[in-house]
């Protein structure tokens, strides 16, 4: 599905990236895990286009991307949140999510000059979908309102909604529990899963570990820079080592 | 007094015009250019030569004059906005100069000395009658296709991508796509002002492109409401009427054009503190702070008070 | 024009003393980007502040060369540290839109220069009444007191802000902010009290072009803006954006491309190829594009600073 080998990344000086190979497979979650600095939201940038790798290749579907803008790469199907929700806030929720249609036809200003009516087509289509997702995060009565108005959880689970209305086959989360509490957690818990069990490969960037023990299915734990350690959930935690890397950086 | 009303109506409609295709570029594009003039002066030259040259009919020719503005930009929108828009503003500084440059120097547009010989649109005893019609029937036109274009699919996108340009990458839309686009449809709206310009007042000189306009144009947005539709318009009509008030002191012209530039750069300087919004732009939507600074957004900023 | 060693050596002699002034804005512009992380396109109202204030001081209040420059050069320093107390302070404090910077900038600029029309005239005017410097024979070549006077006031004063930067608490301060503002300030260093003395250095710099300028040709109050400002841009994005001193050098290189392009060019079409100058190094050199204004400091590109994950998510 996503395969990348080898990708570095020098700012100046400082390896932020060495030499990372990654795979993720449909219906897998993986847990992307290791202290802050890790290098775990470069190398999500770097799959994403935000930042350029200085060497590597990754495959995405089948076909070279490390070279394609951020935008291109989401069009054919990889799509990513961010740690902090970062939702248009001059847009409503359901607005929000139209806009993450991949085939969003408003973009195109000479079809809507000259097929109006198809792109009134695809804008009826795409809310529909954009309401059914809000619906699944229970958000659905909130859907003409603004996001200003939501809590901080609520935010990121439309944050999540919105990188799932790119309908993709896989999916990167930054740490998508950052900030969220109470029934939001279930409710982001559920719609992982089930994207997951829908074919999916996702990707998760967590510091909650009761999270990642729940849902994911392995993980990769990054230090400097560096892919240390990877294997399953329950190893990689039970791992002595690794707990001091993690928890000594704390310190 | 009619005339000098209708030719008043005139330039403001064209004016209206102007403000318009700069706001979709400064308010909506949120691109920095000076460089608006530029087209205006390409569509008035090419509508003006076309005409004269080659004897096409003069709606024809500002048609033309106005595709070969949009297509103009083009030169200055691709090679700035590919690589960064923080450069379009310098490259928008070289390309108004140089082009104006040119104008002044080669024989082919009159040079210095202008272009005088400009086909007139219409020969009639209600010349300017009809003119101001029609202008005024081109503005409302060009006011509902903005309205139409900023409000519906495309304008949701705009919004999404003023709010926050790289979530809005990821979300697989192309912004340098659509900044390029807004780029060309504003400029090709300067470029129809620039035919609508020529063939009435029949006379062209470069000098009329310059700072001096980059300013007024600025000031008509600037002060009216960035990003908001009616905005520009009311504040290109504004400022078209106001210059001519002062006109009333008869002060010789050495005086008159700094001390317009004075007012009108000393009113986007005000604007920009006390009133960033403008004159017709609400806090929420429009105005320069809708654009939101690249270093922080406004999640941000609510957590670190 | 046919090139011989002799013309060779004389336009590379006239470009060199030319540059001076060309390197002094350019040193300006680059010092303000670092430093305050402003695009000052402000700097030709700048300039022509410092040009008029000059202006007064020679022709109206009749006084010698040094203490009008130092009239011109502190009435300068006074309105760049206002320009950033009043000005670049209060919209840095709102968190405006770069678009926000760029229009208050520009908007400046054209404002000082109708001001200085309005003022003084639109017609083209030099410093003094006579400006024709006395001139020697070095072999071939022809060499003009204002080509010695320009180019030991440039290497003296690229010297001084070289010390300045490097030696003194108040230079290293500068350098701090610019690399890293919030940790700078942490460590005990006013940031806004940097970014007074950034201005108020660009200030001195530009204040000593124009004063060179001034005694050599007539220039129109928007010159300035029309070639100065913009040959400085340009040499700060070729010199790399955040290298102050390439900035400089890069605007030597430009001053002597242009004195070089005599021998190809009609001396009507010159101006143009700066001009077009711009799109060349757009297109040409988008390393120095890369950095944006924004908290991605030019520490951090170089590596001081350790990117955590949170700096890389704000910076990208």
């Amino acid at each position: 599905m996503l395969s990348a080998r080898g990708l570095t990344k020098h700012f100046g000086g400082v390896v932020v990236a060495d030499s990372l190979d990654i795979d993720l497979n449909p219906g897998e979650i993986v847990a992307l895990i290791g202290p802050n600095g890790a290098g775990k939201t470069t190398l999500f940038n770097m799959l994403t286009g935000f930042v350029r790798p200085d060497a590597g290749s990754i495959v995405f579907d089948g076909q070279r991307v490390e070279k394609l803008p951020s935008h291109q790469r989401a069009r054919l199907g990889l799509a990513r949140t961010w740690q902090r929700p970062r939702l248009f806030e001059s847009l409503s929720l359901v607005d929000n999510l139209m806009i993450a249609d991949r085939d969003y036809p408003g973009e195109r200003l000479i079809e809507m000059v000259f097929r109006p009516q198809h792109v009134l087509d695809c804008e009826e289509k795409g809310r529909e979908r954009a309401e059914r997702l809000l619906d699944r995060i229970g958000l659905g009565a909130r859907a003409e309102g603004r996001s200003t108005r939501l809590s901080y959880g609520q935010q990121k689970l439309v944050g999540l909604a919105r990188a799932l209305m790119n309908d993709g086959r896989c999916i990167l989360l930054d740490e998508p529990m950052a900030g969220v509490e109470g029934r939001t957690v279930e409710t982001m818990k559920t719609v992982v899963r089930d994207e997951a069990a829908a074919g999916k490969a996702v990707c998760i960037v967590e510091h909650n570990i009761g999270f990642i023990r729940d849902i994911c299915d392995r993980a990769i734990f990054m230090f400097n820079g560096r892919i240390v350690a990877e294997g399953s959930v329950h190893d990689l935690l039970a791992d002595k080592r690794l707990t001091a890397l993690y928890f000594g950086s704390h310190s | 007094m009619i005339e000098f009303l209708l030719t008043l109506a005139i330039l403001a409609g064209i004016n209206v015009l102007l403000a318009c295709g700069f706001n979709l570029i400064l308010g909506y594009g949120g691109l920095v250019s000076v460089a608006q003039p530029v087209f205006y002066a390409i569509g008035a030259y090419s509508s003006a030569l076309l005409s004269m040259k080659l004897g096409l009919p003069v709606p024809l020719a500002m048609v033309l004059g106005a595709l070969i503005a949009a297509i103009a930009s083009f030169g200055l929108s691709l090679p700035s906005l590919r690589v960064s828009g923080d450069y379009l503003v310098i490259a928008s500084m070289g390309f108004q100069l140089g082009i104006i440059h040119i104008i002044n120097n080669v024989e082919f547009t009159g040079a210095a000395s202008g272009l005088s010989g400009i086909v007139s649109a219409i020969e009639s005893p209600w010349r300017s009658q009809i003119y101001a019609g029609t202008i005024i029937a081109i503005c409302a036109v060009t006011i509902l296709a903005i309205r139409w274009l900023v409000t519906g699919p495309y304008g949701r996108a705009i919004t999404a991508m003023r709010n926050d340009e790289e979530v809005f990458a990821s979300l697989g839309r192309d912004a340098v796509h659509i900044k390029v686009t807004l780029f060309a449809v504003g400029s090709g709206i300067a470029g129809l002002a620039g035919g609508l310009y020529a063939h009435y007042f029949l006379f062209l000189t470069p000098d009329q492109y310059g700072i001096f306009s980059s300013a007024t144009l600025l000031t008509m947005v600037v002060v009216g409401g960035a990003a908001t539709v009616r905005g520009p318009v009311l504040g290109a009509i504004f400022l078209t009427v106001l210059p001519e008030a002062i006109r009333f002191l008869n002060l010789p012209i050495a005086v008159m054009a700094p001390l317009q530039g004075v007012i009108f750069t000393g009113l986007v300087i005000l604007f920009l503190f006390v009133k960033p919004e403008g004159l017709f732009g609400s806090k929420s939507g429009g105005g320069l702070d809708a654009w939101q600074s690249r270093a922080m957004s406004s999640s941000m900023r609510k957590g670190a008070k | 024009m046919d090139l011989t060693l002799d013309l060779a050596a004389q336009l590379t002699w006239t470009g060199l003393a030319s540059s001076s002034s060309y390197c002094l804005f350019a040193l300006a512009f680059a010092l303000v980007l670092k430093v305050n992380r402003i695009w000052n396109f402000a700097q030709a109202g700048l300039m022509v502040v410092a040009y008029f204030a000059m202006f007064i001081a020679f022709r109206w209040l009749g006084l010698s060369p040094l203490p009008g420059a130092i009239l011109g050069a502190i009435t300068t320093i006074l309105a760049a540290m206002a320009l950033e107390y009043w000005g670049f302070r209060i919209l840095r404090q709102r968190n405006s839109s770069v678009l926000t910077f760029f229009i208050f900038t520009i908007a400046m600029s054209q404002f000082l220069i109708y001001m200085a029309e309005l003022i003084f005239g639109t017609d083209p005017k030099t410093l003094f009444p006579s400006i024709i410097a006395p001139v020697r024979f070095v072999g071939p070549v022809v060499v003009s007191d204002w080509d010695l006077i320009a180019l030991s006031l440039t290497v003296t004063l690229v010297g001084a802000l070289w010390l300045f930067l490097r030696k003194t608490r108040e230079g290293k301060a500068l350098i701090a902010v610019s690399d890293e503002p919030d940790l700078a300030e942490m460590y005990g260093m006013n940031k806004d009290r940097a970014y007074l003395v950034s201005m108020a250095l660009a200030a001195i710099l530009m204040s000593a072009g124009m004063y060179l300028i001034g005694t050599k040709a007539a220039i129109f109050p928007s010159t300035p803006l029309s070639q100065f400002m913009i040959f400085a841009v340009i040499a700060t994005i070729i010199g790399g954006i955040g290298n102050i001193f390439a900035a400089g050098i890069a605007g030597i290189f430009l001053a002597l491309l242009q004195s070089y392009s005599i021998l190809v060019i009609a001396s009507k079409w010159q101006i143009l190829l700066l001009y077009i100058l711009i799109f060349v190094v757009i297109i040409l050199f988008p390393q120095g594009v890369k950095l944006k204004l924004g908290k991605r400091g030019p520490a951090r590109k170089a590596g001081q600073l350790p990117p955590a994950d949170d700096v890389a998510e704000k910076a990208s």
